[in-house]
C-alpha cells in the first residue's frame, strides 16, 4: 500500500477545495472507510490523499424538514436502521439498513459511502485483473465468472450496483444533495446513478471534486409501530394509515413498503438480488406502486412494468406471480447468472404477496 | 483413586489466557531489533523466472535482506517444493521475500523487484492435465507417482456381474479453504549458527526437520517453538513460511517476522483438495451390495503437500464403510496450476463420503428401502469385511485396511445409526418418500415455496495406529508435576486432555500439572498433530509415562515408609500406607529421597530452595495399535433442511450427530469438536468455494467476504450424541474424534435437500444459484 496523506476539513467548502486540488486519481473521500480501505489494501486503488468527512458537523444526522427527512451523508447505517421515523415510515429503507453487511460495518458505514461505494465485481476487486473499469482493455467476466454480475443494463462492463440503501430509497421520492467546485445541486436518486454506457469508470454522475452531502426523502406520514420482520428475508410489511384529512378526502390511505434481500448467508453478504417495493393504498386499491431491484443491473433497477401492473389494481385482484413475471423486461443474462432472472421474479412475487397480505 | 477426571468437563488449560487476550500467537511475538517481511507473489499461473533485479529494492531505505530464487539455499521444504524456485506454478506462488524495518517498507520493496517472467502455458483441470501434451508442472509429469493408486478387495468385475442393479454417478468437489482465524506467521532469530523459529505449526519437530533440510544445517542447530495456534485444521504448515523467514533473518542479522495477509492465507495457504469422483455400486434386489468401485481424479494444485495421504483417505469410505466382498478404489492425483491442496480436516474423507453417501441414498431409494434401513442392513459389521486377512500375524493392522477378515476393536456404528435416528425422530413417523411427502411431525413451513426434507449419512474414520509419540512426566523436589510433551496443541485442546490423562494416573487435579509443550529443544520428539490421533497415540504415551512415574514414586516411598508397595496409595500429592494413612510422605519428600537428598539430609551439591534442578522423571515412547483389530471411529449424521424454492437458499434447521469415538475423555471439548466440524462443513456443503478463474488462473475470491463461511446465524440447532463405547486399546477407551465430525455433514445435507425438492446435487457447494438452476431445469 502506497503511503497517503490524511486530511480532515471542517467544512464542506474546505472538503471540496481539497478534493479539487489534485487529479481525481490521487484523491479519495474517506467516510466510514469500510469499502475504501479494502480497495486500498487490496491494491485496487492507490490514492495519495484521503479527505475525511468525519470532521464536518453538517454532514451528520437525520433531521425532519418541511419536505421530509434529510439524512446527512455521514449518517451511519446503524443510525438509519434504528431511527424511529425511518423505522415507522420508510420500512424498506430501515429493513435494507438492518440487513446490510454486519453490525460492525453498519456502525461505521455511512449513507453517503453506501451510495457511492464501488462495485464488488471479483475482477474489478482483483489487483491482477486490469479490467475496463480500471482502464484496461477487456471485461474478464465475459469469459470468466459472471455469477454476481448484471442481467440487464450491461454495456461492455457488467457490474451490479452493490448498495442496499440505494435500492430501498428508490421507492421513495428521494433527492441526492451534491456539493462541488461549481456550487451545490440536487438530483433525483434515479438520476444519480449511471451505468457503464455513460462512463465505464464511474457508477454515478458525481464530477471530479464533488461529494454527496445528504439525501432528502419526501414526507410520509407516521404509521403504526414498527413490527420486527421475521428472519429469512421475509420482513413483515409496514402499514401506514393516512387519515382522510391528510389525503385530502377519499378513503383511508396507507403506504406500505418492504425490502427483500436474497443472499448466500444470513449476514455479512451482499445481495444476489434484492427488491424494494412501496405501495400507496387507498380503499383497497393501489394508488401508486414503486418497485426497484438490486443485483440485476449496474444501477438500481426500476421495475416499471411491475409498477404499471399494480397501478389501480384492487388488492384482492392482484396476481403476485404475474407481477413477478414482469420484474425484468428484457433480461440478457450472461453465461453464469441466468439464475438471477427467476430469483428476481420470485422476489417480486414474494414482495407483492407480502405487501398485499 | 479419589475422583476420576476421565469423562469430566475439565476446563481448558488455555481458556483464561485466550479469553483475556493474554495468549500469544506467532504474530504477537516481538524481539528487539525485529524486522518485518513481505513476500512477492507470482502474477502468472505458470512461468519461468528468467531474471530478477533487486537493485532498486535494495536501495530503498529500511530494507535489510532479500531472498530470491537465484540466491536461496538449495534445500527443499517439501518433496517438490524448493525454498524458492525459478519456476512459479500458480498465481500467488512465492517469487521472493524482503525483510525491512516495517511491513509497509517490505511490501514497497517487493513492488520494486523487477522480475522477468517467461510465461508458460498453464492447466487448471486434472483431466486436462493428464492429457498427452499437457504442460508439465514438475519433471515427473502431472500424474503424481506416474500412475494411479489402485486398491481392490475381491473382484469388482465379478461383483458387478452378480448385481441385479448397478448405479453410477459422478461427483464434483470444490476447493475450499480451512479459513483459520489466524493467518500463518513466523518469527526467526539466529544466535551464531543456531536458529530459533516461533511459528504457526502443527508439529514443531516436523518443522525443525524441514528447516534443517531447507537451510542445509544440522537438526540440532534448529529450535522450533509453537506458540498458541489460531487453528490450522491441519493446514499449518506445509508452506515456505518458516524457511523464508529464517533465511531473511540470517541475511539481515536481525530477527525477522513474516505474517501472511488474509488473502495470502486463502490463496497461498493450503486448501482442501477438489476433484471429480466417479462412483459405481452393484446391488441385489434383497438390498445387499455386491460391488463398490470409486474412481477419483484429484486436483493437487501446484505442490504435493499431503496429497498422497489425502488420496488414500478419500477412498476408505468406499472400501470399508459398507459390507461388501468386492471393493475397488482408483485414484489419480494430478498437478495443476492452482493453489496448493494440503491437509485440511479429514483430508479426503469428506470428499469420498460425499460421493459414497449420496449414491447409497440413491441406492436405497432404487431398492425401495428407507435410507436408515439400507444402512443398518449394509453397514460394515463389528467383525469387519468379508475376506481374508493379508497382514502377517503379529503385525499391526493398518488404520485404513483394505483386507477383510479383521474385526474392529470396537464399533459403535450401529449404535450411532439407531440412537441418532431415535433422537432425530427419523422413523417416527418414517421418513416420507418424495412422492408421498406428508409433512409428518415437521412444523409446517410458513410459505408454500419453502420445502422441508430430511437426510442422513454415516461415516468411518481411521484411528490407530497413529504416530509414534513420546511423553515425559516429571516431579520436582517441590512435589510439582510437569507433563513434557513435544506435541502441538492446534487449538483443539490436546494439552487439556493429556493433562487429564496424566492427572488420572497420579491422582492430582489436572490444573495442578505444569505443561511444557511444543518446543523442539525441550520436549521429546513428537509427531504432527494430525490424523485425529493426539489423544489416542500421545495419550497412550502419557498414560504409560504417568503410570511409570507413579510406580517409581511408590517404590521410593515404600523404602522411606518401610511398608510394602502394595500397601501404598497416592492421593492429593502424597503417598500413604493404606492400612495406616497417618504414615505418609509428601511427593516432595519422596522426590528428594529419589534425587539423593531430604530436608534433613540435603543432596550434594545442595539444591537451591525451589530449584527444579532435581526431579524424577519417566518417559515413554508409544505407537499404540493392534495386531488383531482395526481401530476406527464411526458416526451417523441426520439433517433437516428447508429449501426456499423462490430464492434457492437452503437453511439447515436441525442436525443430529452421533459419534463413536470410544470413551470421551472431556465431553465439553468433544462437543466443541463435533459442533465445530459441523459448522465448518456446513460451508463445504452450501456456500464455500475458492474459485480460480479459468482463462487467467487468478484465484478470485480469497476473502472472508467472498469465500462464504457460514455465520452463527446460519448455524442449525445441533444435538450431539456419543455412543456408549469403551475401546479396549485406546487410552481409557478413547478413539479418534477431531476430524471425524467433518466427514458426514455434506452428504446428510445433500440427501435432505433431495428429500425436500427432489433434486440430487452431485456438485458442492449447493448454492442458491445451483438450486435455482436445478429447479429451472427440473
Amino acid at each position: 500500500m502506497q503511503p497517503f496523506e490524511f486530511v480532515e476539513p471542517r467544512t464542506i467548502d474546505e472538503a471540496v477545495a481539497l478534493l479539487s486540488a489534485q487529479p481525481e486519481s490521487e484523491v479519495r473521500i474517506i467516510a466510514g472507510a469500510s469499502d475504501l480501505l479494502s480497495e486500498i489494501k487490496e491494491g485496487v486503488i492507490a490514492p495519495r490523499r484521503l479527505v475525511s468527512l468525519g470532521g464536518i458537523p453538517e454532514l451528520r444526522g437525520i433531521q425532519a424538514t418541511a419536505e421530509g427527512l434529510r439524512l446527512g451523508a455521514m449518517t451511519t447505517i446503524t443510525e438509519i436502521a434504528q431511527h424511529p421515523a425511518i423505522v415507522s415510515r420508510y420500512a424498506s429503507l430501515a429493513q435494507a439498513a438492518q440487513g446490510l453487511a454486519t453490525w460492525q460495518i453498519r456502525n461505521v458505514g455511512t449513507l453517503g459511502g453506501n451510495l457511492a461505494q464501488r462495485p464488488r465485481c471479483w475482477y474489478y476487486r482483483h489487483p491482477l485483473a486490469v479490467c475496463l473499469k480500471k482502464g484496461g482493455d477487456r471485461c474478464y467476466a465475459l469469459a470468466g465468472v459472471s455469477k454476481h454480475l448484471c442481467v440487464t443494463g450491461g454495456d461492455r462492463c457488467y457490474i451490479v450496483h452493490p448498495s442496499d440503501t440505494a435500492v430501498a430509497l428508490s421507492v421513495f421520492d428521494a433527492q441526492v444533495e451534491i456539493a462541488g467546485p461549481s456550487g451545490s445541486r440536487s438530483v433525483a436518486l434515479g438520476d444519480f446513478f449511471a451505468g457503464p454506457g455513460r462512463d465505464l469508470t464511474r457508477e454515478n454522475i458525481l464530477e471530479p471534486g464533488e461529494l454527496v452531502t445528504g439525501v432528502v426523502v419526501v414526507q410520509i406520514p407516521p404509521g403504526p409501530l414498527y413490527q420486527r420482520g421475521e428472519a429469512n428475508n421475509t420482513p413483515l410489511p409496514q402499514r401506514h394509515a393516512l387519515s382522510t384529512a391528510e389525503r385530502g378526502g377519499g378513503g383511508i390511505s396507507e403506504v406500505r413498503s418492504l425490502y427483500l434481500k436474497a443472499r448466500e448467508r444470513e449476514t455479512g453478504d451482499f445481495a444476489l438480488v434484492s427488491v424494494a417495493l412501496a405501495l400507496e393504498l387507498e380503499g383497497g386499491i393501489v394508488r401508486q406502486a414503486r418497485c426497484a431491484l438490486g443485483g440485476v443491473a449496474p444501477v438500481p433497477y426500476r421495475a416499471h412494468e411491475v409498477e404499471e401492473y399494480l397501478q389501480d389494481k384492487r388488492v384482492s385482484g392482484a396476481d403476485a406471480v404475474h407481477a413477478g413475471s414482469l420484474a425484468l423486461s428484457h433480461p440478457r443474462p450472461m453465461a453464469g447468472n441466468g439464475y438471477k432472472v427467476p430469483l428476481a421474479r420470485n422476489l417480486v412475487k414474494r414482495a407483492v404477496a407480502e405487501l398485499l397480505r | 483413586m479419589t475422583t476420576s477426571t476421565i469423562g469430566q468437563n475439565v476446563v481448558r488449560t488455555d481458556l483464561q489466557a485466550k479469553l483475556t487476550g493474554q495468549a500469544k500467537y506467532a504474530a504477537d511475538l516481538k524481539l528487539p531489533g525485529m524486522l518485518h517481511a513481505a513476500v512477492l507473489r507470482s502474477p502468472h499461473p505458470h512461468a519461468n523466472i528468467r531474471s530478477l533485479d533487486a537493485s532498486r529494492a535494495r536501495q530503498l531505505s529500511g530494507v535489510y535482506a532479500i531472498v530470491t530464487p537465484f540466491d536461496a539455499p538449495p534445500g527443499k521444504v517439501g518433496p517438490d517444493l524448493a525454498v524458492l524456485d525459478t519456476r512459479v506454478r500458480f498465481v500467488g506462488d512465492e517469487v521472493a521475500a524482503v525483510a525491512a524495518v516495517d511491513a509497509e517498507t517490505a511490501r514497497l520493496a517487493c513492488s520494486l523487484l523487477q522480475v522477468d517472467y517467461e510465461v508458460l502455458p498453464f492447466v487448471l483441470d486434472p483431466d486436462e492435465a493428464m492429457k498427452p501434451g499437457a504442460v508439465a508442472l514438475h519433471s515427473g509429469g502431472n500424474l503424481v507417482g506416474g500412475k494411479p493408486l489402485s486398491l481392490e478387495r475381491g473382484s469388482v468385475e465379478q461383483g458387478f456381474a452378480q448385481a441385479d442393479l448397478a448405479l453410477e454417478e459422478e461427483y464434483f468437489i470444490p476447493v475450499h479453504s480451512a479459513t483459520a482465524l489466524e493467518p500463518r506467521a513466523a518469527l526467526a532469530s539466529w544466535e551464531g549458527d543456531s536458529l530459533t523459529v516461533w511459528k504457526s505449526s502443527r508439529g514443531v519437530h516436523q518443522d525443525q526437520a524441514i528447516l534443517a533440510e531447507a537451510l542445509g544445517i544440522p537438526v540440532a542447530k534448529v529450535r522450533v517453538i509453537g506458540p498458541f495456534l489460531g487453528a490450522g485444521f491441519g493446514s499449518k504448515d506445509e508452506s515456505r513460511l518458516g524457511a523464508l523467514t529464517a533465511v531473511l533473518a540470517q541475511r539481515a542479522g536481525r530477527p525477522v517476522r513474516l505474517e501472511y495477509s488474509r488473502s495470502d492465507e486463502f490463496v497461498a495457504g493450503r486448501t482442501r483438495h477438489g476433484g471429480r469422483i466417479k462412483l459405481r455400486v452393484g446391488l441385489k434386489q434383497d438390498g445387499s451390495i455386491t460391488a463398490i468401485h470409486m474412481t477419483a481424479a484429484l486436483n493437487k494444485g501446484a505442490y504435493l503437500a499431503s496429497g498422497p495421504n489425502m488420496m488414500r483417505r478419500l477412498g476408505q469410505g468406499a472400501l470399508y464403510l459398507y459390507k461388501c466382498p468386492n471393493a475397488r478404489y482408483d485414484a489419480y492425483l494430478v498437478y495443476t496450476n492452482r493453489p496448493v491442496g494440503g491437509s485440511y480436516r479429514a483430508l479426503g474423507a469428506p470428499q469420498g463420503h460425499f460421493a459414497l453417501e449420496c449414491l447409497m441414498d440413491r441406492a436405497a431409494e432404487a431398492l425401495g428401502m428407507d435410507s436408515l434401513e439400507f444402512r443398518l442392513k449394509n453397514q460394515v459389521p463389528p467383525e469387519g469385511q468379508p475376506g481374508r486377512r493379508t497382514t502377517p500375524p503379529g503385525q499391526l493392522i493398518d488404520s485404513q485396511p483394505l483386507e477383510g477378515g479383521v474385526p474392529f476393536s470396537s464399533s459403535g456404528l450401529d449404535q450411532c445409526l439407531r440412537r441418532g435416528a431415535e433422537v432425530f425422530g427419523w422413523g417416527n413417523p418414517p421418513n416420507p418418500p418424495l412422492q408421498r411427502r406428508a409433512r409428518g411431525n415437521f412444523a409446517p413451513p410458513t410459505d408454500p415455496a419453502k420445502k422441508r426434507g430430511r437426510g442422513m449419512s454415516m461415516m468411518i474414520y481411521r484411528g490407530g495406529p497413529g504416530f509414534t509419540s513420546a511423553a515425559e512426566v516429571r516431579v520436582d523436589t517441590e512435589g510439582r508435576i510437569s507433563l513434557v510433551c513435544g506435541l502441538m496443541d492446534v487449538g483443539e485442546g490436546a494439552t487439556t486432555v493429556l493433562a487429564q490423562l496424566a492427572a488420572e494416573a497420579l491422582d492430582i487435579p489436572p490444573q495442578d500439572i505444569r505443561l511444557m509443550f511444543a518446543d523442539s529443544a525441550a520436549t521429546p520428539t513428537a509427531p504432527i498433530t494430525a490424523g485425529s490421533t493426539a489423544t489416542f497415540s500421545t495419550g497412550t504415551a502419557v498414560v504409560q509415562a504417568a503410570a511409570k512415574l507413579r510406580q517409581q514414586l511408590l517404590d521410593l516411598a515404600a523404602d522411606g515408609l518401610e511398608a510394602p508397595v502394595n500397601d501404598l496409595d497416592m492421593a492429593g500429592g502424597a503417598i500413604f500406607v493404606k492400612s495406616d494413612p497417618a504414615r505418609r510422605m509428601s511427593l516432595s519428600e519422596v522426590v528428594r529421597r529419589g534425587v539423593g537428598g531430604s530436608e534433613q539430609n540435603p543432596p550434594n551439591p545442595p539444591l537451591a530452595k525451589g530449584s527444579q534442578g532435581g526431579f524424577l522423571s519417566a518417559s515413554v515412547t508409544a505407537n499404540p495399535g493392534s495386531a488383531d483389530y482395526i481401530i476406527n471411529s464411526f458416526g451417523a449424521h441426520f439433517a433437516e433442511v428447508e429449501v426456499d424454492t423462490d430464492t434457492g437458499h437452503v437453511r439447515v434447521l436441525r442436525f443430529v450427530a452421533a459419534h463413536d469415538s470410544g470413551r470421551i475423555i472431556n465431553p465439553r471439548m468433544a462437543l466443541n469438536q463435533v459442533e465445530g466440524g459441523i459448522s465448518q462443513m456446513l460451508g463445504f456443503a452450501l456456500s464455500e468455494e475458492l474459485v480460480t478463474d479459468q482463462p487467467t488462473g487468478i484465484t478470485l475470491n480469497g476473502s472472508y467476504l467472498e469465500h462464504k463461511c457460514p455465520t452463527i446465524l446460519d448455524y442449525p440447532d445441533v444435538q450431539v450424541i456419543f455412543a456408549d463405547v469403551v475401546d479396549p486399546i485406546g487410552p481409557h477407551g478413547a478413539k479418534a474424534l477431531g476430524e471425524v465430525p467433518s466427514v458426514g455433514v455434506a452428504p446428510a445435507i445433500a440427501n435432505a435437500i433431495y428429500n425436500a425438492i427432489g433434486v440430487r446435487f452431485n456438485q458442492l457447494p449447493i448454492t442458491p444459484q445451483r438450486v435455482l438452476e436445478a429447479l429451472a431445469n427440473k
